[in-house]
């Protein structure tokens, strides 16, 4: 599908959910078998968070993400957890982001999260939280599969969450 | 998304996702998710409403450790035409 056409869709489906809806019964999602599983091992207040979104945020010293490929890009951005809204910008075609741009914690909750620490309610924070683009597709699925995911893994054992929020857009 | 967070927690580490797309992640099948229907791009809902934020983080937070294999739960907080206020636990 064009790119023109796929952003005009997505558009649309932020408009319009039900679109939305429809066009995810119909899509040709690839099902899952069978569901991963790791229970919580400490309380909150002693748990350390990751955030992961695929709202298109990042750094604007960061490269943005690749609007030019129909397929989308399957890379992440490192978002540092002392990030402010200065620090940060998006770039994501697919879906209407003017509220994420006035308060970014609509999708990515720093400000709450290091309150929430502040405020003994959570362990802690990781230094880094991540961002994906969400759009993939294609070629890309196989390549977040096989290179993205294993290297986000690695990345995430040497900060060790306790705990991963994940928000899509 | 769905994918993303398959891959982490079957690394070790335990997940809770938002969903604003049931019918995607009734297929991808991730460990945890709490489904909103509310508008792509607010899945902690509008911008500024701390007390919503903190209810919709709080919520999932609680799903960390209520949550059966594989649960996807659905939040009836509507869009909108709801009023928050800070969960009672993380009152300031």
């Amino acid at each position: 599908m064009p790119l023109s056409r796929k952003i005009v869709l997505a558009r649309l489906f932020t408009r319009m959910p039900l679109l939305g809806r429809i066009w995810a019964r119909t899509a040709n999602i690839a099902a899952s078998d069978g569901v991963p599983w790791t229970p919580m091992s400490k309380p909150l207040s002693e748990s350390r968070i990751c955030l992961i979104t695929t709202g298109g945020l990042h750094l604007k010293s960061d490269k943005p993400f690749d609007m030019f490929d129909p397929e989308g890009d399957s890379s992440f951005r490192a978002i540092p957890a002392t990030a402010t809204r200065d620090d940060l910008t998006i770039t994501h075609d697919y879906y209407d982001h003017a509220d994420v741009d006035r308060d970014f914690n609509i999708v990515m909750p720093l400000d709450r999260i290091r309150e929430l620490v502040a405020a003994g309610h959570l362990g802690g924070l990781t230094p880094t939280h991540y961002s994906f683009m969400g759009h993939i597709d294609g070629p890309h699925v196989a390549t977040l599969e096989m290179e993205i995911l294993p290297e986000l893994v690695a990345r995430l054992r040497t900060e060790s969450p306790d705990f991963v929020f994940l928000t899509p857009t | 998304m769905g994918l993303v967070q398959r891959a982490i927690e079957a690394s070790g580490i335990p997940t809770v996702s938002i969903t604003l797309l049931r019918e995607v992640t009734e297929k991808v099948r991730p460990p945890r998710a709490l489904y909103l229907r509310w508008p792509f791009g607010h899945p902690l809902g509008e911008p500024f409403n701390v007390a919503q934020q903190l209810t919709i983080l709080h919520d999932a937070c609680e799903f960390l450790y209520t949550a059966q294999l594989g649960e996807l739960l659905t939040l009836g907080y509507r869009w909108r035409r709801e009023s928050y206020s800070i969960p009672a636990e993380w009152g300031r």
